[in-house]
């Protein structure tokens, strides 16, 4: 074999075999107790791993409520451990499939059935005796279900809306719309208004395609639904490609950034979104995005209801459990991990803290202690919440296994569609059979 | 001409291999000995973690690609089936057809740069030891996390590119957010990290006897003809060295788009290289089976290179003798 010259090129200078053996075994020793570790800490005091994900302000919220939860147990210490919500899942992943699962962590509707299908996640109803789950909402309590055992315990209630920053508005000279009634129709032309008026400088939304949430309320509004009963698609192919028409029409007309553009602006999350940087009049985001998503952006951000709600055959705006407490089954202490879990979701004093950062809480008597304490923008989103409350007609079936998957393929598509490869129609044809194959499958 | 280069390479042989030479007859043997003995202990940790944590794991992968396995619970065998759905799989051909445009064009744009820079150090720059390693540590760090973040800011919509290119009154686009040009970026990261092959064709530039160079310019020789005659051919080793080791190391690329591109392989998946969509369907699509036997077909294509690598080394590599 040839070796490059110079590399293996003997010097003068060879005198012990000694140290170059014991400097090996010395690394080799490194690196095999580099790998050990992390077992308790001898003096009695359970150490848990709780994940989250989420924008920054959400971090620091978590770490206070962590050091209080501390305070009051002090034979369980609580480590941190976040990111934001496109890692969180590829990291829930491989550290699930590496059995060091995080003891406690933050589920989604469309991740929980997958995890807990699989027998990653313990039932929450073995630790009764530690872990209250009676005051939950009726609207979530049974989210977390699946085949008579719990997998997670609802945080809160969210809803889907658009956000939209009446500051914004007014530099356009464009008037807010009223959201009781506004068509599809308007929602396209008073971006394309807002666009124009400002030369493009303030954008009149942020591209709605990357999220299938937008396009659930868009089928329930035809009677439609993104997922029937039984896990297969609700909604016709017609449909959806009217919906990508959407996002062609408002790409033409300027009323949201081009292309590329969107795709950054996507890839930065919540904290680079049109609103925070105040480069755009609205956004589709969820309600208890409203408090962090206002503060970056210094203004005062409103909550209008989805476009067409007044429109189509019947509303489609919908509640959602905004995310789940779960508890691995892989934890050496679901105990301890419980009662986390229920100091999370049943103490005024975590309540106090996260106020509607993880959807309006889902405890009824939390609820109502921190209602009137909720910062501006909170307490903005628990009126729309009880202002839409009346309008919805029913919740959502729970999203098959593999749902998962919808969120990258949901982007993908979009990427797709903004960047001129596929029309609404074929667009609409390749999100269906992507999904169908990503649910349909064992 | 020829009685002239037979000597020259003798000499460069001489040159080259004063190791394989015992110097005095008689110690040879036990120095030899203690050499291996020395060599065995330094390659111990490797062996013993390519037995330990890369041999289970490899077996382990061979056998999980004839099953449907989802990560976390139980498998089931089911034949090649794997291997059957990569026929139909649009993805996985979009992801060969990316990856194998970011090896074809990446790799002889890196060692062409490599070439040149090793050229032009080895005319002899003063301070050579400092601009070795300046140039030598994009490749240390060009493989990481917090440079692939660089990456994605300077080549961003508003990144540093960008501002230069708006100072002479050009609008740029978002480079990595564009699919035409998002793949583009990506190659250019991997050129810019010249830096190990350059060392290597320092270390074969010096192993050129002058001599040569001197008999050529006085048969009239320019600086091209003594390039492509007398440069090249010496060097061939090493470039066949360098593009084996880079052609490897191409295919296998992951950290860079997976971070530039979020982990999508986005915008349109003209990012998704092979491994990164090996990752998302076993990590992502939790569908392990098939990402192990994508595993397998990477190693497979990576061995079928490097084997015609070396069989058409035959025709063009000169190893002087």
């Amino acid at each position: 074999m040839y070796t490059p010259p110079g590399v293996g090129r003997p010097r003068a200078r060879r005198r012990s075999t000694l140290l170059p053996l014991a400097a090996a075994a010395t690394a080799l020793v490194m690196a095999v107790t580099a790998c050990g570790g992390d077992s308790g800490s001898g003096d009695g005091v359970v150490e848990l791993r709780f994940s989250w994900w989420g924008a920054d302000d959400r971090h620091s919220t978590m770490q206070q409520v962590i050091d209080v939860f501390e305070a009051e147990n002090p034979d369980i210490r609580i480590v941190g451990d976040y990111t934001d919500w496109s890692s969180y899942w590829d990291r829930l992943a491989t550290s699930t499939a590496a059995n060091d699962a995080p003891d406690i962590l933050m589920q989604e509707e469309r991740y929980l059935r997958e995890y807990g299908d699989r027998g990653a996640l313990a039932d929450l109803t073995e630790f009764s005796d530690v872990l209250d789950l009676s005051k939950i909402d009726p609207l979530v309590a049974e989210s977390g279900d699946l085949d008579g055992q719990t997998f997670g315990a609802a945080s809160g209630v969210n809803a889907y809306a658009i956000l939209a920053d009446p500051q914004a508005f007014e530099d356009a000279g464009v008037e807010m719309p009223d959201d009781e009634t506004w068509t599809w129709d308007d929602y396209v032309e008073i971006s394309a208004q807002i666009s124009e008026a400002t030369d493009g400088e303030t954008v009149g939304t942020q591209s709605m395609s990357y999220n299938e949430s937008g396009f659930q309320i868009f089928a329930r509004q035809r009677g439609e639904n993104l997922y029937a009963e039984d896990g297969s698609l609700g909604f016709s192919q017609e449909t959806m490609a009217e919906w990508f028409s959407i996002t062609e029409q408002l790409l033409e007309n300027g009323g949201q950034p081009g292309a590329a553009e969107s795709v950054e602006i996507e890839g930065g999350g919540p904290d680079q979104s049109v609103l925070s940087t105040n480069q755009g009049a609205m956004a589709h985001f969820w309600t208890n995005q409203l408090g962090g998503i206002s503060e970056s952006s210094g203004r005062e951000i409103e909550l209008l209801r989805y476009p067409g709600e007044s429109e189509g055959e019947r509303t489609g705006m919908y509640f959602k459990p905004a995310m789940f407490y779960s508890v691995a089954a892989s934890s050496e202490h679901p105990e301890e991990a419980a009662r986390f879990v229920d100091f999370m979701l049943n103490e005024n004093a975590a309540a106090e803290l996260i106020l509607a950062d993880l959807g309006l809480p889902a405890n009824v008597d939390v609820r109502a202690h921190i209602l009137n304490s909720l910062p501006e923008a909170d307490a903005r989103s628990a009126v729309f919440l009880s202002d839409i409350e009346g309008t919805i007609v029913d919740g959502n079936p729970p999203p098959p296994i593999g749902a998962g998957q919808v969120v990258e393929i949901t982007k993908r598509v979009t990427d797709d569609l903004a960047f001129g490869n596929l029309t609404p129609e074929e667009a609409a044809e390749q999100f269906m059979s992507e999904v169908e194959a990503a649910t349909g499958g064992a | 001409m020829s009685a002239l280069l037979q000597r020259g390479r003798a000499a460069a042989q001489d040159q080259a291999a004063p190791a394989s030479r015992p110097r005095s007859g008689k110690s040879a043997a036990p120095r030899a000995k203690r050499e291996n003995l020395a060599a065995y202990g330094f390659l111990a940790p490797w062996f013993i973690g390519l037995v330990f944590i890369t041999a289970g794991p490899l077996l382990a992968s061979l056998y999980f690609s004839f099953t449907d396995y989802n990560l976390i619970g139980d498998h089931e065998w089911v034949g090649a089936e794997n291997y059957e759905r990569m026929f139909t799989d649009a993805r996985l051909h979009s992801a060969l057809r990316v990856t194998f445009v970011y090896v074809f064009v990446s790799v002889p744009l890196q060692l062409a740069l490599a070439l040149a820079l090793a050229m032009v150090l080895d005319r002899g720059v003063r301070g050579l030891p400092l601009y070795r390693s300046v140039y030598y540590l994009p490749s240390l760090l060009g493989g990481s996390v917090a440079i692939a973040i660089l990456w994605r800011q300077v080549f961003g919509a508003e990144g540093l590119i960008n501002q230069v290119l708006g100072f002479f009154g050009i609008q740029g686009e978002g480079w990595v957010s564009h699919p035409d040009y998002a793949l583009g970026t990506l190659i250019v990261l991997n050129v810019w990290t010249f830096g190990a092959p350059m060392v290597i064709f320092l270390a074969g530039l010096r192993q050129i006897p002058a001599m040569y160079y001197e008999a050529a310019s006085v048969d009239g020789a320019g600086p091209v003809s003594r390039f492509w005659n007398i440069t090249v051919p010496m060097l061939t080793p090493i470039i066949f060295f360098n593009l084996v080791l880079q052609i490897i190391n191409a295919f296998q690329t992951f950290t860079q788009a997976f971070i530039v591109s979020g982990g999508t392989g986005g915008p349109s998946d003209s990012t998704l290289f092979f491994t990164l969509y090996l990752y998302q369907r076993g990590f992502g699509a939790f569908d392990m089976g098939y990402a192990s036997a994508m595993a397998w077909l990477l190693l497979m294509i990576i061995g079928g290179f490097t084997a015609v690598n070396f069989l058409a080394s035959k025709y063009w590599v000169f190893y002087g003798d």
